[in-house]
């Protein structure tokens, strides 16, 4: 039993290794490319130990992309809950380690969606809670650098559901151009576009 | 107006702005929630899947459906609206026997690649063997005290000395590898 917990705790060990400053798998590596197809196999194998693996990669990144998306605290987690439990209903849809990240998200968008869809009165809430380091003693230029970043914080908010989270996926989140085209269900070039219409958006906004 | 490049680099920054802490009870609630048997079928869509759901094992569920299909047969005269239902479920557990060997070996295959990245001594022999014997060794894994550890197609680890290793991949080969 102990020698059970301690391999599980190498695993995850390992795992955390793999991940980078946001928490995404880094598949920039053969070992890690391995470690995620392991994954994904084991996933899609049935193996429980690798649906708690999942649950402690992601968990964090789902909440907080929930939160980015606009949702407030009691909903982001569960929201994020429904996402893990939608995951478990869907493993046969996980092809590869390559498409877990894409996978993971686009599960989570979609309860986001349907989520927008239910409440349509409920307006997305500005980043509430998040936010900017005091700069009060800093220097000028730290100061006009975070109020700059507060209009930013803002402008995204103000963005409509589409091309919010497209700058979500991609910019907050992290993922690639083809993760966050799979995430969001649309062709890379679509995606490419709508994240176009969103910085012309946000350029206007950001005086 | 920012520049593209200013505003792209102010993007970038938005993760650090936008963050906040994450209550560890989260994952713990989600990991509770985590269906005993993970299943790449989706559950609750077919007779099959619901029987599963109930953790009865695979021999009860055919059983239960074999007897259902009897039933329905019997008392509706094969005539019944179900009928194509009943069908597309006897296809699905022909589909699910076939593939429970298959996620098996996939599991064990997994396994194999995770020990093989930790540097683990292994030897996987699930390329050759002859998948219907449930006995067959699927891989070996020399333990630090000069055991093996034994993972057979059906799943089941076991740990035998070399002697009955040795024992073991001679009666694999007998009984005919692919």
């Amino acid at each position: 039993m102990t020698e059970k917990k301690e391999k599980l705790t190498e695993q995850k060990f390992n795992l955390a290794h793999l991940t980078d400053k946001k928490g995404n798998l880094d598949g920039t590596n053969d070992y890690s490319r391995q470690m995620r197809d392991s994954l994904a196999g084991r996933l899609r194998a049935g193996d429980h130990s690798a649906a708690v693996e999942l649950v402690d990669i992601y968990y964090k990144q789902i909440y907080l992309f929930m939160r980015r998306l606009g949702h407030d605290r009691q909903a982001s987690e569960d929201l994020t809950q429904e996402s893990f439990f939608n995951a478990w209903q869907h493993i046969g849809q996980l092809r590869d380690g390559k498409a877990l990240n894409g996978w993971m998200y686009r599960i989570a968008a979609n309860v986001s969606k349907l989520y927008w869809r239910k409440h349509k009165d409920r307006k997305t809430a500005a980043f509430e809670g998040f936010d900017v380091p005091d700069s009060t003693n800093a220097g000028d230029d730290k100061v006009e650098r975070n109020e700059q970043l507060e209009h930013l914080k803002n402008a995204v908010a103000r963005l409509s559901v589409k091309l919010r989270q497209t700058i979500v996926l991609h910019y907050i989140q992290q993922l690639t151009i083809a993760e966050s085209a799979d995430a969001a269900g649309i062709r890379q070039g679509t995606f490419k576009s709508r994240l176009n219409r969103a910085l012309a958006a946000l350029r206007k906004q950001v005086t | 107006m920012p520049k593209e490049e200013e505003l792209k680099e102010l993007l970038n920054k938005l993760p650090d702005v936008t963050t906040e802490f994450v209550q560890p009870r989260l994952a713990e609630d989600i990991k509770h929630q985590i269906p005993h048997r993970l299943s790449p079928h989706r559950v609750g869509m077919d007779t099959i899947n619901i029987i599963i759901d109930f953790r009865i094992n695979k021999l009860a569920a055919a059983a239960a459906i074999i007897i259902t299909i009897i039933f329905c047969a019997t008392f509706l005269g094969g005539r019944d609206s179900a009928g194509g239902s009943v069908l597309q479920d006897s296809v699905l557990l022909i589909k699910y026997w076939g593939a429970s060997v298959e996620s098996d070996i996939s599991a064990g295959r997994s396994k194999y690649e995770l020990l093989l990245g930790c540097g683990e001594d292994v030897v996987w022999y699930g390329d050759s063997l002859d998948t219907k014997d449930r006995n067959a060794v699927l891989m070996q894994r020399k333990l630090a005290d000069g055991q093996y550890e034994v993972t057979f197609v059906d799943g089941n680890e076991k740990q035998v000395n070399a002697e009955e290793l040795v024992k073991l991949l001679t009666k694999m080969l007998k009984k005919g590898v692919k």
